[in-house]
């Protein structure tokens, strides 16, 4: 009985230690060294290591040289301290590692660290940091710029719009350029944040927007 | 026992409530059969068929449980010693909790959704898809010819959150989406984005 639990226990222990290796056997040994090294000091600072992770296996499955893999990891490794440290300033709450890997995305997308902070504020409490960075991280890659991103997503926001109505932002933007005569995102996202502000300030439909520090 | 009706002063001496001096002398004779023939009533052994049989049965198939389980389904008393103070902070833990549980929180759409990817690639011999939902394997999601000429396609579902990828062409070739917004990979390239 004892030498089952034993036996139970180490398989149990093992398997994620199995699937958190496979990846080793994707990159060089010489990546493979400093992910090992940014990952142990990423988790110390409580980062999230999966994006360093993808990234190396990125580099790899491109045929990247690994001067550039080992110099875009250590680009992305300060993404995410940057990012961490622009959530910690949005509140008192810890980021949780999927709010930092969504803030680190949507700098890499055009978006500052300011942004990233005022997008968490008015993120808390109805919706998760991370959808709403990401969010914003595909509407700046899309082409709308950081200012008009972060208006538009706090006017849906505030206008009292949910979670799904935040994350459709992109597909109406498309839709907006696609069906308009030569609009711009830009265009059609200060479309969209007109369209919000307009329902926010409908008699009856304005709530309380809560105070940011 | 016979069917002899019996005196009723004799009934009362086998009730009880009489002695065999007490009854009139002309009755004595049949008080004293009738003690008798009680006396051998009750002392007529009580057997009942297949009884002992069905203990020993019984006690045997509880020998045989195992340890286990007997120790599971027996009844057995359980003491329990608190102090009244350790009572709060449970309390208040347990009041915490349900606090917790009963707040409404931010609900992320957790639902995966079915994405259809399209690339036009005439010359192309082969086209796959490599992203962060197949850890950037080329081999791992090969597009297929559709009915239109040039035109590749794949479908999948995949969980909601946000992937970056591109296409490969003939395995060598990375070429970002022209109908998705992209982002910068480090490397060089642009990497596609999809946000569900």
């Amino acid at each position: 009985m004892k030498t089952l639990s034993v036996a139970l226990l180490i398989t149990i222990a093992a398997a994620p230690l199995g699937a958190q290796q496979d990846w080793v056997a994707r990159v060089s040994p010489e990546i493979a060294t400093l992910v090992r090294e940014l990952t142990s000091s990423a988790a110390t600072r409580g980062l999230p290591i999966d994006p360093l992770i993808q990234k190396a296996i990125e580099g790899s499955a491109k045929g990247v040289p690994a001067d550039r893999i080992a110099a875009a990891l250590r680009a992305l490794a300060g993404q995410l301290d940057v990012s961490a440290a622009a959530l910690r300033r949005a509140g008192p709450s810890r980021p949780d590692t999927d709010a930092i890997a969504a803030g680190a995305f949507a700098l890499n997308a055009g978006l500052s660290d300011t942004n990233v902070t005022d997008l968490a504020r008015v993120s808390r409490p109805r919706h998760t940091e991370a959808a709403t960075l990401r969010v914003a991280g595909t509407l700046a890659a899309m082409g709308v710029p950081a200012a008009q991103t972060v208006e538009l997503v706090t006017q849906v926001i505030d206008a009292g719009g949910q979670s799904a109505d935040v994350v459709a932002l992109p597909a109406q933007v498309t839709a907006g350029v696609a069906h308009g005569q030569g609009v711009t995102p830009a265009q059609a996202a200060a479309g969209l944040a007109r369209a919000a502000a307009a329902r926010a300030n409908a008699p009856g439909q304005q709530r309380p927007r809560p105070s940011h520090p | 026992m016979s069917g002899k009706d019996f005196h009723p002063q004799v009934k009362q001496l086998l009730d009880g409530e009489l002695s065999l001096a007490d009854l009139p002398a002309a009755l004595r004779a049949e008080g004293e059969e009738a003690l008798r023939l009680l006396a051998v009533v009750d002392r007529e052994p009580v057997t009942f068929p297949g009884l002992e049989t069905r203990v020993l049965a019984e006690l045997r198939r509880r020998a045989d449980s195992p340890s286990w389980w007997r120790r599971l389904v027996t009844p057995r008393e359980v003491r329990l010693r608190v102090r009244p103070w350790t009572l709060v902070p449970a309390f208040a833990a347990a009041l915490a909790l349900v606090l917790f549980l009963a707040q409404p929180g931010p609900t992320p759409a957790t639902s995966p959704v079915t994405v259809r990817f399209v690339l036009f690639a005439p010359d192309a011999q082969q086209v796959s898809l490599a992203g962060t939902f197949n850890q950037w394997d080329p081999a791992a999601t090969p597009l297929v010819r559709t009915g239109t000429p040039g035109v590749w396609s794949a479908t999948l579902i995949l969980p909601a959150g946000q992937h970056q990828y591109a296409f490969v062409v003939d395995g060598a070739r990375w070429v970002a989406d022209p109908g998705a917004p992209a982002v910068d990979d480090g490397f060089g390239r642009r990497n596609s984005v999809l946000s569900l």
